[in-house]
């Protein structure tokens, strides 16, 4: 995988996330795993279509997934990760996919369209990707660790 | 009454022929413009409903014009009629907000069917909820009979609104097109090895071999679903990607924008459940 493909998902998520009532995006680091990776908590599956393809996922454990939505929520109380919180992360991810898009096609990679997202929720699960190699972007958003997982091809 | 359409093209030759097939397809052309000069004084004195626009033409092209339109009105509905239809047209056309793209030489039945969808692009999302569930059905019973020559019966979930549990390995399938939508397909990891053993005619030799036969059972049911709907209408103009797989443990699954509409197939096997959900869109492509 192309590692400069991560670059305009590193600008959305430095774009988006200040719109949503984020004050601190931190990259911290960045790994490379192979297809399979385990997860714990919350990954929100989007699929991605164009002249690249594959997916990007976005995971963080469940108090992390209730702290964040809490946020999006003006600090609303989230004391269970319910319909409301997974439909604001969601929504997160969306937004953010959405703007690496854009950000693609600034740099010549055009006609790009996303799926709408799916979330799981679990403990001690996998994940398979449709590529080889995944790159993992490790963020801190306001001390909110959160990793994102890209595999396109 | 008719819906009103105006034709911009350089060529009086297109705008005919273009006017020809709105005339008999019941719709009044009621202005046309050749180039920018003409097109905002035109739109705004003739007031149409959907306005067809050329690409190609001398001084501002169709994506130009478009923009123009679309500043001067931001509703506009405008359905870029062209013999270019590329990636990057494509996308430019998706930038400015088009409704439509249809292709020259123009098909009169084309054209018509994109303005109708264009005039109520519900109708086009309402056929897809209509149809989506029963043709991955249709897809995942042929196939699975197919490769692993077992019958398939379907049973209907009842409470479509309760989350739904992994039964073990769940593959997720991201559809894009006019809507776009998910597939999701989840099976328990017993069930998928005697699928497997079924395909193989022999046990499989890893979890790896498992799991990539799930993932590309699912490739093939989704692919074949969105073919067949896009042979129905291709204004759908669905594509899938590729399968992201998650196992291991006992994961919730939600999709909290789309409304999946779930089925469990019964095989001798084990059951399969299958998950299909589609969300508004408003991008016609022919």
């Amino acid at each position: 995988m192309d590692v400069n493909l991560i670059n305009p998902i590193l600008v959305a998520f430095a774009d988006i996330l200040p719109q949503i009532g984020f004050e601190k995006v931190e990259k911290k680091n960045i790994s490379l795993v192979g297809s399979t990776f385990n997860y714990d908590g919350v990954l929100i599956n989007l699929a991605v279509v164009g002249s690249i393809k594959g997916v990007i996922m976005i995971g963080m454990d469940l108090d992390s997934a209730k702290r964040f939505a809490s946020k999006m929520m003006m600090g609303m109380e989230v004391a269970d990760f319910d319909a409301l919180a997974q439909s604001a992360v969601s929504e997160m991810g969306n937004m953010v996919c959405a703007n690496a898009c854009t950000q693609f096609a600034k740099i010549g990679i055009n006609g790009l369209d996303i799926s709408p997202p799916t979330i799981m929720i679990g403990q001690g699960g996998q994940a398979t990707l449709p590529v080889p190699q995944t790159i993992v972007i490790h963020f801190s958003v306001d001390g909110i660790e959160v990793k994102v997982y890209v595999g396109l091809v | 009454m008719s819906i009103k359409v105006m034709v911009v093209d350089d060529s009086p030759f297109s705008r005919m022929m273009i006017g020809e097939a709105l005339s008999e397809g019941g719709y009044e052309v009621v202005g046309e413009a050749d180039s920018l000069d003409s097109l905002i004084e035109t739109y705004n004195n003739c007031k149409p409903d959907v306005v067809t626009m050329d690409i190609a033409m001398p001084g501002a092209d169709g994506f130009e014009c478009s923009r123009e339109l679309r500043l001067n009105d931001p509703k506009a509905k405008i359905i870029l009629v062209s013999s270019m239809k590329d990636e990057e047209s494509e996308a430019e056309a998706k930038r400015i907000g088009v409704s439509g793209y249809v292709q020259k030489p123009v098909d009169g039945e084309t054209l018509i069917k994109v303005i109708k969808n264009v005039m109520s692009p519900d109708s086009l999302f309402e056929q897809l909820m209509e149809r989506g569930l029963e043709t991955f059905k249709e897809a995942l019973a042929q196939n699975v009979t197919r490769m692993a020559k077992t019958p398939v019966t379907f049973t209907t979930i009842e409470n479509c609104d309760t989350p739904y549990m992994s039964q073990g390995i769940t593959t997720v399938i991201g559809i894009i097109g006019q809507s776009s939508g998910s597939m999701i397909m989840d099976l328990s990891a017993e069930s998928a090895e005697k699928i497997a053993e079924g395909i193989l005619r022999r046990p499989p030799k890893n979890r790896e071999e498992v799991l990539a036969m799930v993932a590309e059972l699912a490739n093939i049911i989704a692919g074949i679903a969105c073919s067949m709907l896009n042979k129905k209408d291709k204004a759908f103009a669905l594509r899938v990607s590729p399968p992201s797989l998650f196992h291991g443990n006992d994961a919730e699954i939600v999709s909290p924008s789309v409304k999946i509409q779930k089925s469990l197939a019964q095989t001798e096997f084990g059951s399969i459940f299958l998950g299909v959900g589609f969300k508004k869109g408003s991008m016609l492509w022919m």
